[in-house]
């Protein structure tokens, strides 16, 4: 009987609502900041909850600093406008370093601590510390594909024992997929069941769904090009997708898809407290570039 | 695996065990086993329980220790405290550290330099147990492994020197030769793991990546080679993973404006989606490797030299391309007879 139940309710949203309803649900929503403030105003606020939200780039351009930042400002507290939330972050490459955590927490706790201004705020900082950042961040190590899988069926049960949850990393989603599968067809199939997993974990649980892809080179025309992984048709897993690349000696992120922001690009760097923008010299008049005016991808 | 204990009506066809389960679309394994969709996603449920190795922990208790199959912060000394500095502690137990550098670098010298350190207890920087020394391309250098064998006690004076001789350590380098990728699989499937689980290693070296992978495919081919490259590092990545075992590549390098017979090139593309060096080198095989690389270090040669005591060593650079945890750092390096030194940075 129990299961019966159970499965109504999971079976798909049903209720029909309005466009407006729609609207304000999604306004309250809130957004998760990057600590780029260029970025962040790029993505009309941060990265959305509720929504999927895929970061790919090459290795080394900061995919994992970026997840590690948002692993952190997840938790700002509300009165300083944060989502005061939890994160599961899903490892499969192991490249969730303790140390670097700990770097970014650091970083982001003496920031609030300086700006702190009302009783509020300052009460907030007393529970705001590293150990509180650590509490508060959920690991999973998947060390294939198999076992992605078999957390993200489990994730559902995880997400309704702790409902502070507004996050959920999966750095990267390539990796596991790319070995061992080589079963094109049945990647695909798996992904797309992925993909539809992670809309329904981003609407239903309300949380922000963030997951990192590498990218590959596709011969099209004799040409070689620079692709995101896991193919087409991954490519509509994602409502937005920022790219992060190397330009010269700059990192940009350009945001290539969203259905709400324009294609822009901005700059960036990883320091020590983690991502943050580049501080622009007194005559730069655009700090964010259209991007029309540099090559498509 | 606990396949007798999972909820199935009867017996099902094509399903073997857990992992099949799991590994195949939830509208497959309902077709296949002709259960209701809700008995469906209770076997699904059951099946990925078994699956997972632990529940999700918090960073906190990581922090603490409270798992201990999981990352603990451990590091691999590399014999030398300035290098330990630049790599926050050393190498990480778990995932590929590549080492690429063009020839006469001293790539080999810091490879047989960490083999040695990984056999010292833990509260010296080791993990008490040997190395597995996979050479593909020259001779294992024996001679200069003896030589830095013997002169142990001058580079780590700071153990004590009991602890020194109480380690054989020439008794704890396995050395293994692959000529060809065929030999090279077969020692990670069959030697590597016995010697692992036995603990009698726990530092994996492959001396080096390039060599098999160059030599072997016309550049063509490359799709080919990428395939292979990506079973290679697979397997390297389970074996890192299972044993919590540091795993060492060498790589070669290659110029950035060498020209190529082909009208296309992928590999150079594909550099330059890549962070931009100071070099005018770029490590060899292309994107499709440094996606497996989780920290990339790269060793230059410099024109001049220094000097201390009776020794003097061309001056080399270690850099760190990209790590999860480290920023882009370099530390000038020395190599002498004892080995591998890092130059102090002065304040």
């Amino acid at each position: 009987m129990t299961v019966e139940l159970e499965t109504a309710n999971n079976h798909g949203g049903g209720e029909a609502v309005t466009a407006l309803e729609l609207l304000q649900r999604e306004k309250e929503c809130g957004s998760i900041t990057t600590f780029s403030s260029q970025l962040d105003r790029a993505l009309k606020g941060g990265l959305p909850v509720g929504k999927v939200t895929e970061i790919c780039g090459a290795p080394g351009v900061g995919k994992t600093q970026l997840c590690l930042q948002l692993s952190v400002d997840v938790q700002v507290p509300l009165s300083f406008g944060g989502l005061e939330g939890q994160v599961i972050f899903m490892d499969t490459e192991g490249s969730f370093v303790l140390q670097r955590v700990g770097d970014v927490a650091a970083a982001v706790v003496r920031h609030f601590s300086l700006v702190a201004e009302d009783g509020e705020q300052k009460d907030a900082m007393q529970t705001f510390d590293m150990e509180s950042i650590l509490s508060n961040i959920f690991l999973v190590r998947c060390h294939d594909y198999v076992e992605l899988l078999a957390e993200l069926h489990l994730l559902p049960d995880f997400l309704r024992d702790q409902p502070r949850v507004r996050l959920l990393v999966i750095d990267s989603v390539a990796f596991p997929f790319r070995q061992q599968l080589d079963d094109l067809s049945l990647r695909t199939r798996l992904l797309q069941g992925l993909a539809q997993q992670l809309v329904s974990i981003a609407t239903r649980h309300n949380i922000a769904v963030v997951i990192t892809n590498q990218m590959t080179t596709r011969l099209q025309d004799s040409q070689s090009h620079l692709v995101p992984a896991l193919g087409e048709i991954w490519g509509h897993a994602s409502t937005t997708r920022i790219l992060l690349q190397w330009e010269g000696s700059r990192q940009v992120a350009a945001i290539v898809k969203s259905p709400c922001c324009m294609d822009t690009a901005v700059q960036y760097h990883i320091t020590s407290e983690g991502f943050r923008d580049v501080n622009q010299p007194e005559n730069s008049d655009q700090p964010e570039i259209p991007l029309t005016e540099r090559r498509s991808l | 695996m606990v396949w007798d204990q999972l909820p199935l009506p009867s017996r099902i066809p094509h399903l073997k065990s857990v992992r099949e389960v799991l590994s195949l679309p939830a509208v497959d394994v309902q077709r296949l086993t002709g259960l209701a969709q809700p008995e469906v996603h209770q076997l699904l449920t059951v099946a990925a329980a078994v699956c997972r190795r632990h529940a999700p922990l918090t960073v906190l208790q990581l922090q603490r220790g409270e798992c201990r199959r999981c990352e603990s912060g451990l590091r691999l000394s590399v014999s030398c405290p300035v290098l330990d500095g630049l790599l926050r502690g050393g190498l990480p137990v778990g995932g590929i550290t590549e080492l690429s550098g063009p020839s006469g670098a001293g790539k080999t010298q810091l490879a047989l330099q960490i083999s040695l350190s990984v056999q010292y207890p833990v509260e010296h920087g080791g993990l008490g147990a040997g190395a597995l020394y996979i050479c593909t391309e020259d001779s294992f250098p024996i001679r200069r492994l003896q030589q830095m064998i013997s002169e142990q006690a001058i580079l780590r004076s700071e153990v004590p020197p009991s602890v020194i001789s109480g380690l054989h350590f020439s008794d704890h380098v396995y050395i293994e030769h692959a000529a060809d990728l065929d030999s090279l699989q077969v020692c990670l499937s069959r030697r590597a793991p016995v010697l692992l689980a036995a603990g009698l290693v726990r530092l994996i070296v492959v001396d080096s990546v390039a060599a098999l992978f160059r030599s072997e495919f016309q550049t063509e081919d490359w799709l080919e080679r990428n395939k292979q490259l990506l079973t290679f590092s697979t397997m390297l990545h389970q074996l890192s993973q299972e044993f919590t075992t540091p795993v060492l590549c060498i790589n070669q390098v290659r110029g950035l404006k060498e020209t190529f017979s082909l009208r296309f090139n992928p590999s150079r593309c594909a550099s330059f989606c890549l962070r931009p060096l100071s070099s005018s080198v770029t490590p060899a095989l292309g994107l499709a490797w440094a996606n497996q690389v989780m920290m990339r270090l790269m060793m230059l040669r410099h024109q001049t030299t220094v000097s201390r005591g009776d020794q003097s060593s061309t001056l080399r650079r270690l850099e760190v391309v990209f790590a999860p945890h480290l920023a882009r750092s370099k530390r000038d390096v020395g190599v002498w007879r004892e080995g591998v030194r890092g130059v102090p940075v002065l304040e």
